[in-house]
């Protein structure tokens, strides 16, 4: 799980996902505690999701956008 | 004598003089003439070329905002239309590194030759290695100027359109490409007298140079999450107040176990982040759950989306690792995993 998947892919890392900022991997600040809550469940549950699908190699996964909401900065 | 070559040397917010980590987020800007290093560089390149312009940008703006980076430092490349474009060095600065190598992919795209330079295990490197010209330097900017020198020989080489030696020869990080020579003995000599210096303990150089990573085939997928134990791992640096085991902020060689029996989430009461290559006040002070999400992990622990969580939780520091440090606490992890039936790992990177 990482803010710059570009690096994970190039070695080899099988299954990765993208995080919102290197500062703060899983969540954002910026937004409200719910929706820094959500955005957080998202990213987790795409990561637990990566492990139950099958990959031929390094593959990105991105946390799925909610409905159109606030704008987050 | 034709006009000196146009440069247009890229250089991160510190060495562009904006400032340290805290301007990481700097969008693309442009000063004129060289800056900081720039002017060595334009010492060794002399008259040959001269540094017209040099483009600043943050770190993290460069890494997380890759696209629009691009376009801004496109747009300059297309207005000055340089002969060359140089990048760094970023020596082991990972995101810098990464930064330059786009940099030099962009222009190079562009038909402007690039060159940058960087230690060999960098981001930039790693992700890009055949498709840049990077100088390799150590990890300590005090070799500054010798670094700067050799980047600017090779630009010039090519803006002469000359072709480059072998990597070890010119000293360049090697690209994995492979060019046919004609040697003045056969292999099986050569061979021999390989064999024969290291029978005698004397030195020798291997003409064949094994780079590159460990292909890993992917995990079969788990069948049932619901069925799964998952355990957490971290390179933020994270470790309980006070950091007693004192893991290190960056070029860490160990990882450390900590627990978490009765831990829900991760308190900035009683976590830190040590990592040194990114400003960690954000962890520090609002929620350490962002480089390690215990907390979410244990709410889909209660509502039985997972079995269960590991109960120790192992954190490093993923700041300027050697590579090799990486394969072996990687090791050491998957084993006490194995041992325990560990089903799947989360893993943050920072």
């Amino acid at each position: 799980m990482t803010a710059m998947p570009a690096i994970p892919l190039a070695v080899g890392a099988n299954r990765v996902v993208r995080g919102v900022r290197v500062s703060h991997v899983c969540g954002d600040p910026a937004l409200s505690a719910q929706k820094d809550w959500e955005l957080g469940v998202r990213i987790v549950e795409t990561a637990l999701n990566s492990l139950v699908t099958a990959v031929s190699g390094p593959t990105l996964f991105e946390p799925s956008e909610p409905e159109p909401q606030e704008a987050a900065l | 004598m034709a006009d000196p070559n146009t440069v247009v040397h890229f250089l991160n917010q510190f060495f562009g003089g904006i400032g340290a980590e805290e301007q990481a987020y700097a969008p693309v800007q442009e000063k004129e003439g060289p800056v900081g290093p720039g002017r060595a560089l334009q010492a060794a390149l002399g008259d040959q070329a001269a540094v017209v312009s040099t483009i600043v940008a943050g770190d993290n703006y460069f890494t997380e905002e890759v696209e629009s980076a691009k376009a801004a430092v496109a747009e300059i490349l297309d207005r000055i239309k340089p002969d060359m474009v140089i990048a760094g060095p970023a020596f082991d600065a990972g995101r810098y590194g990464l930064a330059c190598a786009e940099v030099c992919r962009l222009a190079q795209g562009m038909g402007i030759p690039a060159v940058t330079g960087m230690f060999p295990d960098n981001a930039g490197v790693l992700t890009y290695r055949k498709e840049i010209l990077a100088v390799s330097s150590g990890i300590d900017i005090s070799e500054m100027a010798s670094v700067v020198g050799r980047m600017a020989r090779l630009a010039m080489k090519l803006a002469r359109g000359e072709e480059l030696g072998p990597a070890s020869e010119e000293g360049y990080v090697p690209r994995g490409i492979r060019r046919e020579v004609m040697h003045d003995r056969p292999g099986y000599e050569r061979a021999v007298d390989m064999l024969n210096a290291r029978l005698a303990g004397k030195p020798w150089v291997s003409e064949m140079l094994i780079t590159g990573y460990d292909v890993v085939p992917p995990a079969t997928p788990l069948k049932n999450l619901k069925e799964s134990t998952i355990a957490l791992v971290s390179t933020g640096g994270l470790v309980p107040r006070g950091n007693e085991d004192r893991l290190v902020g960056s070029r860490a060689e160990q990882f450390f176990r900590y627990s978490l029996e009765g831990v829900s989430s991760l308190s900035v009461e009683d976590w830190e982040s040590v990592h040194g290559g990114f400003g960690t006040l954000i962890l520090n002070t609002k929620n350490p759950n962002y480089a390690m999400p215990l907390q979410t992990v244990r709410y889909l622990e209660d509502t039985g989306a997972i079995k269960a969580v590991y109960p120790w939780f192992f954190s490093t520091t993923g700041n300027a690792a050697a590579v090799s440090a990486g394969r072996r606490m990687g090791a050491e992890i998957a084993a006490e995993l194995n041992e325990h039936h560990i089903d799947g790992v989360l893993l943050v990177a920072t």
